[in-house]
């Protein structure tokens, strides 16, 4: 009896370990990756510094991120951002054979097809750099900041619905953190539930 | 009515309406094997279903009674919900002043997100009931009593009166104390509200002569203090009680504000 108690309680603290090293908060040094891009390029994080980078969690079967791809608001945050000098890297982290793999031909067309202006999507079917930012949904959103530290970390907006209806009333947590952020003020809401489709991670 | 990959019905306990007294309607789910839909906290993923009643004139309707939920994990994710059948019931309140009449109809406006492990559908679904009215005290409907029994059984209950728990705040967790007078070697806990308790992180027991103590890891969502935890606390046998308790300051912490 002793021994099995003993057993879990050691097994309990070997996960919590586990799963404290896998995540990047609020207020971290955002973690370094290295990945490829869909159009053939590698992409290094920390090459960003000085910049200020968004990463957007991508799933084209998700009804959540079909709400903000197919009323526009996501392309249009895109070329928003990424034209005042943001960074905003697209990262699809579904396994092979799950739903939202795509090869980089794939992701390429769908760009094209949906008008998406990215800086580059990030092809990650290991779940590598999901993993490193404990990214759990699609489309969950994470602002880093030109000195390499995580800022914002949650959903886009707060409406957590696949209402397309939804999209206009929202108030979207990564344009108020980049506002926020760029005039030198602290960011007021920096953590939220990331509403979405659960990310598609191999087993 | 079918919704997608199951069906969906609008039930009632009883067979009549009556003036002055409450009514159990429930949405019953009836979904193919493996798909899920979600608790009040839905978890890391997904969202609860959500209805809007449309009543007669003088019934007013409660909120969702939701069964204990069940953990639906996937690498990495955990999340909160009901998979295959579940009946979610909601008390309605009929006035006194209510008139006896042929028939009153009860509608609802559903949006439902319905998932597999690989997938999530949404769906809109709008439902109807056609009850009489009558003065008599109802009887329950034969057709639907299994039904509303087991999900009673289903509820989770208020923590009995003898027992004693405490929420302490330790920094990066929440410690759970339960004064039960035996010990408990089994305890899972489910946070009512969403972004409080880190959902995938193991929750740590420690069985005492008198109970247990349990750590419950913050959400990294939650940079707010919160003053009370409610949740369902569910132990062996798959009994689950309701807790809704202060959150107190840990032993040796500061008590500056």
């Amino acid at each position: 009896m002793k021994r099995s108690i003993l057993n879990l309680v050691v097994t309990a603290l070997v996960l919590c370990m586990a799963s404290v090293m896998s995540s990047a908060k609020v207020g971290d040094s955002a973690p370094d990756f290295t990945a490829t891009a869909s159009n053939g390029k590698t992409v290094h994080l920390a090459d960003y510094r000085g910049k200020y980078v968004v990463l957007e969690w991508h799933n084209n079967g998700c009804p959540y991120v079909g709400k903000h791809y197919k009323s526009g608001n996501m392309q249009r945050l895109q070329k928003q951002w990424t034209s005042q000098g943001v960074v905003w890297l697209t990262i699809l982290s579904s396994a092979p054979g799950k739903q939202g793999f795509v090869d980089a031909n794939e992701e390429n067309d769908y760009l094209a097809k949906m008008q998406a202006a990215p800086t580059a999507a990030l092809l990650d079917p290991t779940g590598q750099i999901g993993h490193l930012y404990d990214a759990k949904t699609s489309p969950q959103m994470i602002v880093i900041n030109p000195q390499g530290v995580v800022i914002y970390d949650g959903a886009i907006d707060d409406k957590p619905t696949t209402d397309l209806d939804d999209v206009p009333g929202a108030t979207n947590y990564v344009s108020r953190a980049l506002e926020e952020a760029m005039a030198g003020k602290p960011v007021e809401t920096a953590a939220t539930r990331p509403y979405g489709c659960s990310v598609k991670y191999g087993d | 009515m079918p919704i997608t990959h199951g069906t969906l019905e609008l039930i009632a306990e009883d067979q009549w309406i009556a003036p002055g007294h409450s009514l159990y309607l429930g949405l019953h789910f009836q979904l193919e094997r493996n798909w899920h839909i979600y608790w009040v906290n839905p978890g890391d993923s997904g969202e609860p279903p959500r209805v809007e009643w449309q009543l007669p004139p003088g019934v007013t309707a409660g909120p969702i009674e939701w069964p204990t939920p069940h953990r639906l994990e996937t690498p990495g994710i955990v999340d909160f919900g009901y998979e295959n059948s579940v009946t979610l019931i909601v008390p309605m309140h009929a006035n006194a002043s209510l008139s006896p009449q042929q028939a009153v109809q009860f509608g609802a406006s559903l949006k439902v997100l319905v998932c597999s492990r690989e997938m999530c559908i949404p769906g809109k679904t709008q439902l109807s009931l056609t009850l009489p009215v009558k003065i008599q005290s109802p009887l329950p409907e034969p057709r639907t009593a299994e039904l509303f029994a087991a999900t009673r059984k289903s509820l989770p209950l208020p923590i009995p009166k003898s027992w004693r728990i405490n929420v302490a705040d330790a920094n990066d967790s929440f410690v759970l104390t339960a004064d039960a007078g035996h010990p408990i070697m089994q305890a899972v806990f489910f946070a009512v509200t969403e972004s409080q308790i880190a959902n995938a992180a193991p929750q740590k027991l420690v069985p005492a002569a008198s109970g247990f103590r349990l750590t419950l890891r913050k959400s990294d969502q939650l940079l707010k203090p919160i003053q009370r935890l409610k949740g369902v606390l569910v132990l062996s046998g798959d009994r689950a009680y309701v807790i809704d308790v202060p959150i107190s300051k840990a032993r040796g912490g500061s008590d500056a504000p």
